[in-house]
C-alpha cells in the first residue's frame, strides 16, 4: 500500500489492518511523518513534532501486538493532540508563546487514557492562542490553514486538529470545544466533530478557557472514529469535579444505519439570523435525506435560541479572564492581541453581570429540556458559512457584513451553555468546493443516539470520501 | 451608542484602573471601543424574566441533566 493511502485510512481500517498484522506499524507512522513534512510548509497545523518518540512508540506497539498483547481498536492509530492538552514532559503551549517552555509534569486524562488505548502521539497541534478565538488564527506560531483551500481558515480554536485529521497527517485529532472550537474546524476542514455532554470526557490537564463550558472530543473522518476515542476516553475521573459517574457503553454498537421513526427537530429561529444560501440549500439537502432514511422531521421553535449568545459569552467572559487574570496584569501586553482585548473586557463583566447569565442559564437549559421532550435531536448547520480568507474580520453573507467571531460560533455556542451533545458530519460542498457541515445535538447523555443519526446520514453519502486537493 | 449600555470614556479608564489595567497604554482607546461594541448585545440578558431562577450549577444532580 502506497503511503499517501494509509495516511487517509480511517482508525477503524486501519486499525484492522494492525490488528490482523497486514501492515507495519513503524510503516504507518513513517508513512505520517513523511506527509506532515510534506504539507506542513502549506498547513501549519503542529507546534511540536514527536517524530523519535512516535517512532519508538511504533516499534513497542508492534512488538506487544506481535506478542499477543493487542489493546484494541486504538492500538497504534497515530493521533495528534490540540497543544492544551498536558502532557508528561512535553511541552504544552496552549497555543501562545507565553507558555513556549512550559513542559507539564502531568498527562491529562484523555492524553493518558488514549495512550492506555495504545494510539501514538505524533505532535501537538496548533491552535488560536489560549483558545479564545474560532478562526484557527495565530500570529505567534503561525496561522492554521484550511487543507481545501489554504488561503483560508482552517476554523478554531482547534485548527490544527482540523487540517490535520482533514489532511492525512493524522488518522485522528484531539480538540476542545467552548463555544464550537471542535465543531467549526471539523465542519471547515469537512471533518467529523463531536462534541460530547459536559462531564462525559475529563477536563482534567486541560488548559480552561471557561471551565463551565470546556468540553474535550474528537475530530476525525468518519462517525465511527469518534465512538472509538469515545468508547477508550470516556468515563469518570475523579479529578475533574464535573465528570460523570456513569458506566461507558460500547458507541460503537449503536452504528447500525436505522434511524426509522427517529425524531428531529428544526428549530425556526435557525434562519433568522444570517446563513449563507449555498449552506442553507446543503442543509435542507440533508435534513431530506434524513427523511428519506425514516426520521421524523419537523419544524420546532426554541425561543431562547436567540438569547443563548449573550449568555454564553458573558459566562465565557468571565470565566476566562478569571483564569487569566494574572497573566492579563503581568503580561498583557505580550497577549495576542485579539485575545488579550477579549481578556481585558472581561475584567468588566461584572459578578452581578455573571450570576445573571447563569440564572439565565438556568432557564435556557430547562427550555433545551423540554425542547427535546418534544424530538430526540435537533438539526442545523454546523457553521453558517464556508471557510473564509485568513484575517477577515467581517463576513458577508449576503447584503450584510457579520462580526466573524459571532458568526462561527451561532449555532454551535448553544450546546456549550447546555451542555448536551453535539456532532457535526459534513452535509455537502460550495461551488467553490468547500466543506458544509450538518450539526445533529441531542438530550444530555444521548451520545448514542446522536452518533447513530450522523452515521446512518454518513454512511448514506459521499462526503466524507472527499480528500482535499492537497 | 445602545441606550441600554453607556460606559463614559472617565468611568472607563477608572474601571480599568482598579482592574490594573495600565491607563496610560495607546491599546485603552482600542478596548474602550470594543467594549462599546460588544456589551450592549450582552445586556440583553436583563430582558429576560429570571424570576424563580437560581445560577446553573453544572455539578448538583438535576433530572434528565448532565449529572
Amino acid at each position: 500500500m502506497i503511503s499517501t493511502e494509509i495516511c487517509h485510512l480511517s482508525a477503524r481500517q486501519l486499525g484492522r489492518r494492525i490488528q490482523k498484522k497486514e501492515i507495519s506499524l513503524v510503516e504507518v507512522v513513517a508513512a505520517h511523518l513523511a506527509r506532515i513534512e510534506s504539507l506542513e510548509p502549506k498547513l501549519n497545523s503542529f507546534i511540536t513534532l514527536l517524530p523519535d518518540q512516535a517512532l519508538d512508540a511504533a516499534r513497542q506497539a508492534e512488538k506487544e501486538i506481535r506478542e499477543g498483547r493487542y489493546r484494541g481498536p486504538l492500538h497504534g492509530i497515530p493521533i495528534g493532540l490540540k497543544d492544551l492538552y498536558y502532557t508528561n514532559g512535553i511541552r504544552t503551549t496552549s497555543g501562545s508563546k507565553l507558555f513556549d517552555a512550559f513542559i507539564p509534569p502531568f498527562d491529562s486524562t484523555v492524553a493518558s487514557r488514549l495512550r492506555e488505548a495504545g494510539t501514538i502521539l505524533l505532535g501537538k497541534l496548533n491552535m488560536h492562542p489560549l483558545a479564545y478565538g474560532p478562526t484557527g488564527e495565530n500570529a505567534e506560531y503561525g496561522h492554521m490553514h484550511n487543507p481545501w483551500n489554504p488561503a483560508l481558515i482552517a476554523g478554531g480554536s482547534s485548527g490544527g486538529s482540523g487540517s490535520a485529521a482533514a489532511s492525512g497527517e493524522c488518522t485522528l485529532t484531539m480538540g476542545s470545544d467552548t463555544g464550537g472550537s471542535i465543531r467549526i474546524p471539523a465542519a471547515l476542514c469537512g471533518l467529523v466533530g463531536l462534541k460530547p455532554t459536559y462531564g462525559r470526557l475529563s477536563r482534567y490537564g486541560l488548559t480552561p478557557l471557561a471551565w463551565s463550558q470546556d468540553h474535550a472530543g474528537p475530530l476525525a473522518r468518519t462517525v465511527e472514529d469518534c465512538a472509538l476515542v469515545l468508547n477508550a476516553a470516556a468515563g469518570y475521573d475523579p479529578n475533574d469535579p464535573t465528570s460523570i459517574k456513569l458506566p461507558v457503553p460500547d458507541y460503537t454498537r449503536g452504528l447500525t444505519g436505522e434511524i426509522k421513526g427517529l425524531c428531529v427537530g428544526v428549530p425556526k429561529e435557525y434562519f433568522e439570523v444570517p446563513l449563507d444560501g449555498q449552506v442553507k440549500e446543503a442543509f435542507w439537502k440533508a435534513v431530506g435525506r434524513l427523511g428519506d432514511l425514516g426520521a421524523v422531521v419537523s419544524e420546532v421553535s426554541w425561543p431562547m435560541y436567540p438569547d443563548s449568545m449573550a449568555i454564553a459569552s458573558t459566562i465565557q467572559m468571565g470565566e476566562a479572564t478569571a483564569y487569566h487574570s494574572k497573566l492579563i496584569r503581568s503580561h498583557g501586553s505580550r497577549i495576542y492581541p485579539p485575545v488579550r482585548l477579549r481578556l481585558e473586557a472581561g475584567l468588566f463583566i461584572s459578578s452581578v453581570d455573571y450570576v445573571q447569565a447563569q440564572r439565565a442559564r438556568s432557564l435556557f437549559y430547562q427550555r433545551s429540556l423540554d425542547l427535546l421532550r418534544e424530538v430526540d435531536l435537533l438539526a442545523g448547520p454546523t457553521v453558517p458559512v464556508t471557510a473564509f480568507e485568513i484575517g477577515e474580520t467581517k463576513v458577508k453573507v449576503g447584503d450584510t457584513l457579520v462580526g466573524a467571531i459571532a458568526l462561527l460560533t451561532q449555532y454551535t455556542r448553544p450546546f456549550n451553555l447546555n451542555g448536551f451533545p453535539a456532532i457535526t458530519v459534513p452535509c455537502g460542498f460550495s461551488v467553490n468546493g468547500l466543506p458544509i457541515g450538518l450539526q445533529l445535538a441531542g438530550r444530555p447523555l444521548e451520545e448514542e443516539t446522536v452518533l447513530r443519526a450522523a452515521h446512518a446520514y454518513e454512511q448514506s453519502t459521499d462526503w466524507h470520501r472527499r480528500r482535499p486537493p492537497i | 451608542m445602545d441606550e441600554k449600555f453607556r460606559l463614559s470614556k472617565d468611568a472607563f479608564l477608572k474601571m480599568a484602573e482598579i482592574s490594573g489595567l495600565d491607563t496610560t497604554d495607546p491599546h485603552m482607546e482600542e478596548l474602550y471601543s470594543f467594549i462599546r461594541g460588544v456589551f450592549p448585545g450582552l445586556k440583553d440578558i436583563e430582558k429576560l424574566d429570571l424570576g424563580g431562577a437560581e445560577p446553573f450549577m453544572p455539578s448538583i444532580s438535576v433530572e434528565g441533566g448532565p449529572k
